[in-house]
């Protein structure tokens, strides 16, 4: 896949052909497909015999914290994707992507509950709105960048964070609104099993569509605006078109993520899209490695299980005589904010190219095992 | 290479090792939503420890009927999202039979899902809206059937309120309609009785302005405070709480407005006060309860609950108050049928004025009944005196109001 990573010296490509791969190599293509197909296998397995989901290992694959875990890194993912492709292939920056994956939110909601649109046609319709949106939202990235581009984009966070509370025809105002389950066909996806099955559906259809974006003509004009927009500008490459265009892509994004996410709840409220989830959302796709559409999947997965290894490891505390103490248990909340914060700096000293980097050499290691150097 | 691969495996480890805690095979599940880190974690931290040690020490006692109680309290800091996430996971994996809930803004959010899964909730929102249960009113926007609480709601106490500022005015002999104004934060909570309460002041005289939003969050007030002082308020609600609570009264006395402050049920205690200062004095509040003082004789089970002789307020008692009504009606449930969540609905139908064993005179009687879960409509109205260090809190009167119908659910 496309990264930001310089090639390994080596690593020689003789045709355009071999240079577009999505997969290196037609194992590691081999391995994606029989992992997926596996997923879906041990998750529909006990779904269609019961007495399955209480077997040891199967049984991992109908418990619904797992399966909620999944679910979020399915949700989540999309739209870190979309960060992505705005941040880490484009080179802009966004400070309001929680925003956009609360338009999503809404929206979907909200054209499912007053015009009575199927679930499933509004989650890529509320897509569309939060792309119009995100369009709006972006087009000062037509005229500035970097530091005033952040500030921008901060702005367009409040801003839409605000119209949440104040435009309740559309967002239910303070209270939130209430979002329908997915159904097709009269079957609906209704407990974690098949919602985990649809936002996974999603994430694969999302994460190709990136993947295969990224080898494309806009996808090779995003790099370039990103590695040298002069020199992009020079070779004919609409910067203003492609800006804002990467705009609308990311906010897109965020807004399937959103939509998948307000149909898991069931319920959309303000207060879930705050600066604090577009600082997280950065986080996921730093930590993964920016440019890297595998690394927003590793990153996502990353920022979801902090707070549960946070939570996992204070309450083992709190078993122990030592560590029963107020401060710790009462202290998780601001123990996993600090985690947050001290991933992203320990990433960003030790692992500036994210867990997509760090897999590769974990590749590499097996490969060459024993004799790697 | 090899210490990446090691501390993965260790991660992976004790992954499986937190998350491996498995539900209690014998007990009953009971779900406990408190906010400490929250915007309402200046109250949350004195009810959810009285929520809490009550289940706790109902546990150490023989559980409901010999059924122990299987409680997990999780601090959700007042975000809906947390909570709704919180719930589903609660009742996909623990199998929950019922739920002690905290903000309205959640507890609201919750209202379908909790008559889907037919899950009690007792929550410590008292708004209206949760007090309809088979949405015989019109005004209900949705029926509550599974939604209880220990109280009168944010609007009774509110209507309360407005009733004792009618009297307090014309006991003062002031001439002309007193002005009532709301002064709240744009967030369910503050907002549940909004308009309901404006309708009854409108009801009795007043000259309802509107309202003034005060943000939950504490700050300087003083813009608010100078719209309510030229507005000519005399009544302010005050539906906020805590921190801001105390901000909005301080900014009010610096800029000089003469008006009454009226809380709710969460803007009055002896902390708030305290935080106050001199400018508490004369402070209104509801209360539904006895105080830690009083000498009743369910006081000495709250002691026990509690664990010490320290000073809890109204709040950690109410809190008592919940866990106690609702582990009654587990046993009723347990008696009739076993401890199901409809059961347990049903064991709050089973008596009528009741308070909980061991709690008398310590949790006002209440009533709940298939068609109407106000549980009760008589609210305490206290004023608080401050001077200096010393704090001290004086009922000034009982207001009950009548049960009407078209207040149910609103």
């Amino acid at each position: 896949m496309a990264t930001l990573s310089m090639r390994p010296c080596g690593d020689f490509r003789t045709t355009y052909r071999q240079d577009t791969k999505i997969f290196d190599t037609r194992n590691s293509r081999g391995a994606m497909v029989i992992f997926l197909a596996a997923l879906y296998a041990l998750v529909i397995l006990p779904q269609v015999v019961p007495a399955l989901a209480d077997a040891p290992i199967i049984g991992w694959f109908a418990d619904g914290y797992f399966l909620s875990l999944g679910i979020q890194f399915c949700y989540y993912g999309i739209a870190a994707l979309g960060l992505n492709i705005l941040v880490g292939f484009t080179g802009q920056i966004s400070l309001g992507h929680a925003a956009f994956f609360g338009v999503g939110a809404f929206s979907s909601a909200w054209l499912n509950t007053t015009f009575g649109i199927p679930v499933l046609l509004c989650i890529p319709l509320a897509g569309g709105m939060a792309a119009v949106v995100g369009l709006i939202f972006g087009a000062p990235a037509a005229r500035i960048k970097g530091l005033y581009l952040a500030i921008a984009t901060l702005a367009a966070q409040f801003i839409i964070e605000d119209l949440f509370i104040r435009m309740e025809w559309f967002t239910g105002g303070s209270s939130g609104s209430l979002a329908d389950t997915v159904t097709l066909f009269g079957f609906a996806f209704d407990n974690d099993q098949r919602y985990f099955l649809l936002t996974l559906s999603f994430a694969i259809i999302m994460y190709v569509l990136a993947a295969n974006l990224m080898r494309s003509r806009d996808g090779r004009a995003f790099v370039a605006v990103r590695d040298h927009y002069l020199s992009a500008e020079v070779m004919g490459i609409n910067l203003t078109k492609y800006r804002v265009m990467s705009f609308g892509i990311a906010a897109f994004y965020a807004g399937i993520g959103g939509a998948l996410y307000g149909h898991y709840l069931m319920f959309v409220s303000a207060e879930a899209f705050t600066i604090l989830l577009s600082i997280q959302f950065l986080g996921m796709i730093i930590i993964g490695g920016l440019g890297s559409v595998m690394g927003a999947m590793l990153g996502t997965i990353f920022m979801v299980m902090l707070p549960e290894f946070m939570a996992g490891g204070v309450s083992i505390l709190q078993n122990t005589e030592w560590g029963n103490q107020p401060f710790i248990i009462n202290g998780l909340a601001f123990f996993r904010e600090m985690a947050i914060g001290a991933a992203i700096i320990l990433f960003l000293i030790f692992e500036p190219d994210g867990l997509a980097h760090r897999w590769k050499l974990i590749k590499a290691y097996w490969k060459l095992y024993p004799f790697s150097h | 290479m090899k210490k990446v691969l090691t501390a993965t495996a260790c991660a992976a480890l004790l992954a499986t090792a937190s998350v491996g805690t498995a539900a209690a095979e014998d007990g009953v599940f009971v779900g406990h939503l408190e906010d400490i880190t929250g915007a309402t974690g200046f109250v949350g931290k004195l009810y959810g420890p009285g929520v809490a040690d009550a289940l706790k020490y109902i546990n150490e006692h023989g559980g409901i009927d010999g059924t122990p109680l299987d409680v997990e309290s999780v601090d959700y800091a007042y975000e809906v999202p947390r909570a709704i996430s919180q719930y589903k996971q609660w009742t996909s994996r623990n199998h929950m039979v019922a739920m002690q809930g905290w903000g309205t803004g959640d507890t609201e959010a919750l209202i379908s899902f909790v008559a889907k899964d037919k899950i009690p909730v007792w929550s410590a929102s008292y708004s209206g809206h949760l007090t309809d249960p088979t949405g015989k009113n019109p005004k209900t926007q949705k029926p509550a059937p599974y939604n209880f609480f220990y109280g009168p709601s944010y609007s009774d106490g509110c209507r309360a309120l407005a009733q004792w500022a009618d009297e307090d005015w014309k006991a003062m002999g002031k001439e002309g309609a007193p002005k009532f104004i709301h002064a709240g934060d744009n967030h369910p909570y503050p907002n549940a009785p909004k308009e309901a309460c404006a309708e009854y002041a409108a009801e009795l005289g007043f000259e309802v302005l509107p309202p003034v939003v005060v943000s939950l969050k504490p700050g300087d007030f003083k813009a608010q405070c100078l719209t309510i002082k030229e507005s000519g308020a005399n009544y302010v609600y005050v539906a906020n709480l805590g921190p801001s609570v105390v901000s909005l009264v301080k900014s009010c006395k610096t800029v000089g407005t003469d008006v009454k402050f009226m809380a709710n049920i969460w803007g009055g205690d002896r902390n708030t006060l305290a935080a106050m200062g001199d400018d508490g004095e004369g402070y209104v509040f509801v209360a539904a309860n006895a105080f830690w003082t009083d000498d009743v004789p369910g006081m000495k089970l709250v002691k026990e609950i509690a664990g010490s002789d320290e000073y809890r307020t109204h709040h950690y008692i109410r809190g008592v108050c919940s866990a106690y009504y609702m582990k009654e009606a587990m046993e009723w449930a347990k008696a009739n049928g076993g401890i199901t969540g409809e059961n347990i609905r049903n064991g709050m139908y089973a008596k009528k004025d009741w308070v909980p064993n061991g709690l008398e005179g310590v949790c006002t009687p209440s009533t709940w009944t298939a068609e109407d879960h106000r549980g009760m409509l008589t609210a305490s109205i206290y004023q608080g005196h401050v001077k200096g260090e010393e704090i001290s809190i004086e009922k000034i009167a009982e207001t009950t109001l009548p049960r009407r119908d078209d207040w149910l659910g609103y």
